[in-house]
Order: C-alpha cells, then structure tokens, then sequence
C-alpha cells in the first residue's frame, strides 16, 4: 500500500498525513536490539498470535531477548498438537509461536504463566533450554502478568494484589494487608516492542479484534514500539468509534499478514 | 488404580456431580485439564455464564465438528466453543479484573494436590524445571468457591489428599469442594469431610488411598446427581 499523499499545510509547511502501515514484517522490526524485551500477544492458538511478527523476529536474529508471554509456546515441532480439534489438513502451517526464539537460542528470559509443557513427556523447547540451563524464567500468575502489563500501558508504577501472598510467588516482594488481607506488591512491566495480532486496522492504528481479546488489546502501549499484524487495513473511516477496541495512539505500526499462508518462517515477508 | 478396587467415577459422572449445584445466572470459569469435561455437562435448562481467562463470558458447549466452529472463538485450551446469545469478549486484563474482583461464583480447577486447610497444588509437576500457573492462583482467590476435581490418587497410586501439600502451592485456603473419581468433600476449618462415594467404594476404603484424615457426614450417602447446597 503507498503512503497518503503529502499536501501543503496553510502555512506553507508540507506535512505528511498519519500512516501507521508498514510495508514489510522485516521493516516492522529493524530497529529490533539484541536485549530487547518483548511482549509477545495471543493465547496459544495460530488464530489469536502474531506469527509473521515472530517470524520476523527469527529472521532478524537479534539475541539475548527477555520474551513476555502468557506461555512459552510449542514451537514448530510441536506445532501439531495446536487445534487438535481440526482435521491435519485444515491446520495452519503459518503458525509460530515464542517457542521458535527458544529454539533458535534467542532468549536470555522468559516471564510467562506456562513455561513448561503440561505433561512429564510434552518437552517444548522453552523448556529444553531451561534444563540446560541456558534461560532464565519468571513465573507468576496470569492476572498479574496481564495487570502488569496493563500498568505499563497507563502509567501505574506497581500495585498491590491480594493473589499471591503464601505462595512462592511472593518470595522477595513487599506484603501489605488491606482490610486484613494480605497483598503483595507488583511492578509494570514495560516493554521495547509489544506484538500483537488484530482483525482490522486503519492507517491511524486503530485496531478491531476478533474473538476473545486476550494479551493482544492488554499488550498494545504497553511498549515503546506496539506493532500489530493485521488481517486487512480499511480506509479511515470505516472503522467506526462505537466499534474500535484498541485506539491508534497506543499502535505505533500496522502489518498486514499475506493472503496465501507462508509456512516457512525463513522466507522474507 | 489398584487392583481389585471398585470402579472409580468417569470424568463425565465426576463432570456432572460437579455442575448439578449450578443455579441460574452463575458466572463459572472451566481450569484446563478435567474441569474442561464441565463444558459439556452443564445442567439442561439453566442459564449459567461460563468465563474462559483469554477473554470469553457467557459461551456453551465445547463443538466437536469442526466444519460448526468458528476458530476464533475458542476457549482455554484450545477448544472450539458455540457462540451464544449475549456472549462477551474481553481483554486478559478486564477478564482479570472480573476474577480477582470477585464477579464469578465458581471455579472448577485440577489438582495435584489438596490439603485439610483447603491449600491447592496444581501447578508444579515433580521433575518440571518450573511450573505452570496459568490463571489458577487468581481464580483460586476470586471465585466465590473453589471446586477442585482430580483424580484422587496419582497414576502410581500415590494420595493427592494429604494432611500438608508438598508440592508448590497455587493458593492457600481456597478449596471448600473436592470432587475426585471415589467421591465429593467438603473442606472447611482444616477438616476434610466425606459426603458422598461412588458405587462400591465407602469410607474406608477411600480413607486407605488418602493421606489425611476423613471425616464422615451425618447423611453420608452414594454420590447423586440431585443437587446439593455448594458450600
């Protein structure tokens, strides 16, 4: 897609009109450091995660990353096992998931609710690399993470929860009670990039989502750069205010995923 | 399974002794693992608004042809869910804030282990370099009840009732429900009581296969699908 036209401002000045889209996966994540943290959005299924994001992530090669994820992901040996519900054929092959930085050995951390696979003999690479000792992992519960996260977003420093006290997760955190009960103190947790996965985006960035919003809205301004892979951009406008979940000012690109699944994460996009 | 033991409750009895107390108009969140069986087992009749943690209230059964599913809209772990009337899509941290602010009546979580203080281990597996807590700990306190149901006994045979978890705790003092595959109990002020056995079992020979003591209720009696008062 070209750009919106550059036109003369009244006072003589041309300025450009916003536009959030980004041509390429590749150029949505070319500032990418080595040590850069990460929010990584979806939950688990190819439908809800930004796999041509991560895609991009594996190509760029950037290492040392501390990865934020409600699960540590599968990977593509794994990757079978996600849909189980559909038959093989249906299944997409476009899927990866945080799983693939772990194999490629990309990951310095990872702070996550499901770091391991939930059977003794489901062995995912994330944790692989744990028992070797290469990773290092922090693990607390899923509301937290997402308050965490949504902290970052609006400007919280921390917060007290009453979930947590008299369990490990609470080893090295200040406990306060509130009305008697006791509450531990959580910190933001911002982010270099948060990659997210949406529906339908306009040039502003503005985002609707399909099905359950998950860490993809929580996620999104929770990061200096929010990149969000898209189905389809829509013309201004047509993205109605009744119906916008995520406004652009949070979203700072806009990708939108091929037509044709790509099932090769080493082909640029 | 020891042998010679009298069957033990198939997760789909164990599913339906757990949501028969389910009144209209309850708000319920489904952990991955066995308590997902409740999906399928909801009391006919009665409007009851079942939550996933990625973001979903108020969907219905889980849909098994896959040419009926919308990929979309999918519960935790994965699953195809009808789309119902009044059905809400949330973010993580909204759907959150309707857990740990006390929105939802009940939660049915797995269990590695349960205590007589009503502590809850779920999270660790023996061997794991680290655990899975997923959104158990906030729902173990939000909920307005806790129902555990599990297996009473790992696969080796070891208890998972026990009078002190061992295993890293999810939260502590949330469990009043425990319905396994040999009965249901309630658990209140560090007391694990016996309210109902499946067929063939009786106290003890479910107080030989769990590490903590059992108390009997007065009306003691094999497991119903008639509801009961959820505690």
């Amino acid at each position: 897609m070209s750009g919106p036209p550059s036109i003369p401002s009244r006072r003589g000045r041309s300025h450009r009109l916003i536009n959030k889209v980004v041509a390429t996966f590749d150029e949505a994540v070319a500032d990418m450091q080595d040590g850069a943290t990460i929010h990584f959005g979806g939950f688990a299924s190819p439908f809800n995660t930004p796999s041509y994001l991560v895609a991009a992530v594996a190509r760029r090669g950037v290492t040392g990353l501390t990865a934020i994820s409600t699960s540590m992901g599968r990977g593509v040996k794994h990757r079978d096992s996600q849909s189980p519900w559909l038959p093989p054929e249906l299944r997409p092959l476009d899927f990866f998931d945080v799983a693939l930085m772990a194999e490629l050995g990309q990951l310095k951390k990872g702070i996550t609710t499901f770091a391991v696979g939930a059977r003794h003999d489901l062995i995912y690479p994330f944790e692989e690399r744990l028992t070797e000792g290469s990773v290092e992992v922090e693990v607390l519960g899923q509301g937290s993470l997402a308050e965490r996260i949504r902290c970052a977003r609006a400007g919280i420093a921390a917060f007290y929860t009453p979930v947590g006290p008299g369990t490990d997760v609470a080893n090295g955190k200040e406990v306060r009670d509130f009305d008697g009960v006791p509450h531990v103190l959580e910190t933001a947790l911002h982010a270099d990039f948060a990659l997210i996965r949406a529906w339908k985006a306009d040039r502003y960035g503005n985002l609707i989502f399909r099905g359950p919003r998950s860490f993809n809205e929580t996620m999104a301004g929770a990061a200096r750069i929010t990149i969000a892979e898209v189905d389809e951009v829509v013309p201004l406008g047509d993205l109605k205010p009744e119906q916008i979940h995520t406004a652009g000012i949070y979203v700072q690109r806009v990708v939108v995923r091929p037509s044709a699944p790509v099932t090769s994460w080493e082909v640029p996009q | 399974m020891n042998a010679g033991e009298p069957e033990r409750l198939h997760p789909t009895v164990m599913a339906m002794i757990v949501t028969r107390d389910f009144q209209d108009g309850f708000a319920v969140n489904l952990g991955v693992g066995l308590p997902l069986e409740c999906a399928n087992a909801m009391p006919a009749g009665r409007e009851i608004l079942l939550h996933s943690e990625l973001g979903l209230l108020g969907f219905g059964p889980v849909i098994s042809d896959h040419t009926k599913a919308d990929p979309y809209v999918t519960m935790v772990g994965n699953l195809p869910v009808e789309a119902l009337p009044g059905m809400v899509f949330l973010s993580h941290d909204e759907s959150f804030a309707m857990i740990r602010g006390k929105h939802l009546d009940v939660c049915v979580l797995g269990g590695l282990q349960v205590d007589v203080e009503g502590n809850l281990a779920n999270t660790q597996f023996e061997g794991k370099p680290a655990g899975n807590l997923g959104g158990a700990p906030d729902l173990a306190y939000g909920a307005k009840r806790t129902v555990v149901m599990m297996h009473h006994t790992t696969h080796d045979g070891t208890p998972k009732v026990v009078t002190r978890c061992t295993l890293p705790l999810t939260a502590p003092r949330c469990v009043s429900r425990l319905v396994t595959d040999v009965g249901v109990f309630d658990i209140a002020g560090g007391r694990i009581v016996l309210r109902e056995f499946a067929p063939g079992w009786d106290p003890e020979r479910i107080q030989r296969i769990t590490a903590a003591p059992l108390e009997i209720a007065a009306d003691l009696h094999e497991v119903t699908l008639i509801e009961t008062a959820l505690m």
